[in-house]
């Protein structure tokens, strides 16, 4: 029990911000007790694990992009913020208390526009300037106290322990005061939003999208959504988000009203290949369509034909293939499709067991592509 | 809570709890089937066998030399079509994608790679070279790979050697630290692979009939 007390405290430093009781840190603030500084240390040990870690994506063009939305939306205070760009195909983002923050790549694929984005990073933000990873560093260190006085006499008893209705209590009021804390930040990321001249409704936008990812993964596995269980989470649940959401963005005072979806779309541009792929290989085809779709409401490109067209061929059922083989036939004939849809077309064709046009196809690919890294096996595959 | 069941389970395998929970030592030449599937493999030097609560799952076995961090290698005999490679840790929202006995060599590689991207979370992981080879003396594929684990970020290398055999998937792995440990054992894994070897033929070789005595 003890060990969930202290993994739940692991686990609110790194998700959310710290605090003093009178709300927000002055600027250029530095820890002022034993707690705080504490705290600050672990981060400032944790950050340089962050900066040396393969996965941090160097892109200086994103990098730069992603600081640029969080200066416009919070002010010179981004000053005291570091961003670290983190490959890793969820969403998510954190705030640590010290500054740090990090962006998780798959967030890209899923914020459509740069309100969207303004929106998470005023959020995470928001933790860092009212403290909360502070504030839920003391409850949960308070708690836990309580919690192990309460699980002494169930380990005397023969270790058999057993939560109690103490214990349960005690441990359901601290992810409540976690719940607390992000509808604060949410609370605190629509007013930065406004304030910035972003539209506040992106905020609810996310959960949305969010929300319908859920059912998307669910419903092509067959399955029913599981439902998301509020006590003992540390964030409120998406759709209590989106409705306390969309309620601030609507009495937000009138303004500009910037979404920002050519910025966002210019920025990314040179990224998307690498999001849809880390994707792709997710082996989440209801999400990943769903995606792929909301990418393409301006149309589909030829790079998101292909992407299309991989998804179905990861997953390789007949009716899967014999999509996927018609998904890249439309790309080929696509100039800004990649010379892997030739491949990808070969290799369904020869699964589908048209072996000469699927090594017509891959011929092709390996005439744009004759360094590729599969190069060998293809050329052998197809008796080149 | 966890000692009782370990009671338990030790009671119940008996003196051979051994090799469910632990390692056991597999000495050089011996003759071992992997996971009683009929792929016979016969190491150079000595491995260390994990048990099956360590295992990668029931068609398949994992050993190493020095710990699973430093040198690891994993035999995956017989994967069957519509099965995951290994054990899946969350099947109902992180489900590994599945082997399907008509999948081309590429295919393969992408199943091994989306595998290990679902299992560990990594996005840095890359197949980086394919090629034909054979494997127990039927065409096949060789790839090599390489990859990070998030939260350790110690870059590491790998190398698998598989054939797909009857519509069933056989695949030998070989992975460790790209700083020396790669180069330093991977000799131990090529030797694997050379003398690997399916029961059928073995029972073909004993079938033709030897000098009466």
């Amino acid at each position: 029990m003890k060990r969930i007390a202290h993994a739940a405290a692991a686990v609110a430093m790194l998700c959310q911000p710290p605090a003093v009781a009178s709300g927000q840190v002055p600027v250029g603030y530095q820890p002022v007790d034993s707690d705080e500084r504490g705290l600050w240390m672990v981060m400032a040990e944790e950050e340089r694990r962050v900066r040396d870690s393969n996965f941090v994506i160097q892109d200086p063009a994103l990098n730069a992009y992603v600081r640029q939305v969080l200066c416009r939306t919070v002010g010179p205070r981004c000053a005291e913020v570091r961003i670290y760009l983190m490959r890793t195909p969820y969403f998510n983002a954190s705030m640590a208390p010290n500054g740090m923050m990090q962006v998780w790549s798959g967030l890209f694929l899923r914020t459509r526009n740069e309100a969207q984005l303004a929106a998470v990073l005023a959020h995470e933000y928001t933790h860092y300037e009212e403290q909360h990873s502070l504030r839920i560093f003391r409850d949960v260190r308070d708690k836990s106290t309580v919690l192990s006085f309460l699980s002494l006499p169930l380990s005397i008893l023969g270790g058999m322990a057993a939560t109690t209705a103490a214990q349960f209590v005690t441990l359901a009021t601290i992810f409540g005061f976690s719940r607390e804390n992000e509808r604060a930040a949410d609370r605190g990321s629509v007013t930065l939003l406004t304030r910035a001249g972003y539209d506040p409704a992106a905020a609810a936008a996310i959960w949305e999208g969010i929300e319908a990812e859920r059912e998307a993964a669910a419903a092509a596995r067959g399955r029913s959504v599981r439902p998301e269980i509020a006590l003992f989470g540390t964030h409120p649940t998406s759709r209590a988000r989106m409705e306390e959401l969309r309620a601030q963005a609507a009495a937000a005072p009138a303004g500009a009203r910037e979404s920002g979806e050519g910025p966002y779309q210019a920025a990314l541009a040179g990224s998307w290949a690498m999001l849809v792929d880390d994707q792709i290989k997710l082996n989440d085809y209801g999400a990943t369509e769903l995606l792929l779709t909301r990418l393409a409401a301006d149309g589909w490109t030829g790079s998101l034909i292909y992407a299309r067209a991989e998804l179905m061929r990861a997953r390789g059922t007949a009716d899967d293939l014999r999509h996927a083989e018609a998904w890249y036939q439309a790309a080929i004939v696509r100039p800004d499709a990649p010379a892997e849809a030739r491949r990808g077309l070969g290799l369904t064709l020869l699964r589908r067991g048209e072996v000469a046009a699927g090594r017509a196809a891959i011929a092709s690919y390996l005439e744009h592509r004759p360094n590729a890294s599969d190069g060998a096996m293809l050329r052998a595959m197809t008796g080149a | 809570m966890m000692w009782r069941w370990v009671l338990i389970a030790v009671a119940a395998v008996g003196p051979s709890g051994c090799a469910v929970f632990g390692y056991t030592l597999v000495r050089p030449g011996a003759a071992v089937d992997v996971a009683g599937s009929g792929l016979i493999v016969s190491p150079d030097r000595a491995w260390n066998r994990a048990g099956s609560i360590n295992g990668p799952g029931k068609d398949a076995e994992r050993w190493t030399l020095d710990g699973p961090a430093l040198n690891e290698l994993t035999l995956y005999a017989g994967i069957r079509d519509g099965r995951p490679l290994f054990r899946e840790e969350d099947r109902r929202d992180r489900p590994l994608p599945r082997f399907s006995a008509t999948m081309l060599p590429v295919d393969v590689a992408a199943l091994f790679e989306a595998s290990y991207r679902v299992a560990s979370g990594t996005s840095l992981f890359t197949i980086d070279a394919i090629a034909p080879d054979s494997l127990a003396g039927r065409p096949g594929f060789r790839f090599d790979y390489s990859y990070v684990l998030p939260g350790e970020e110690v870059r590491r290398k790998g190398a698998a050697t598989g054939a797909i055999v009857g519509g069933k998937l056989y695949l030998i792995s070989f992975e460790a630290p790209a700083i020396h440990y790669f180069d330093r054992d991977v000799g131990a894994y090529r030797a694997i692979v050379a003398a690997a070897r399916l029961k059928d033929d073995a029972r073909d070789v004993g079938d033709i009939p030897g000098p009466l005595t």
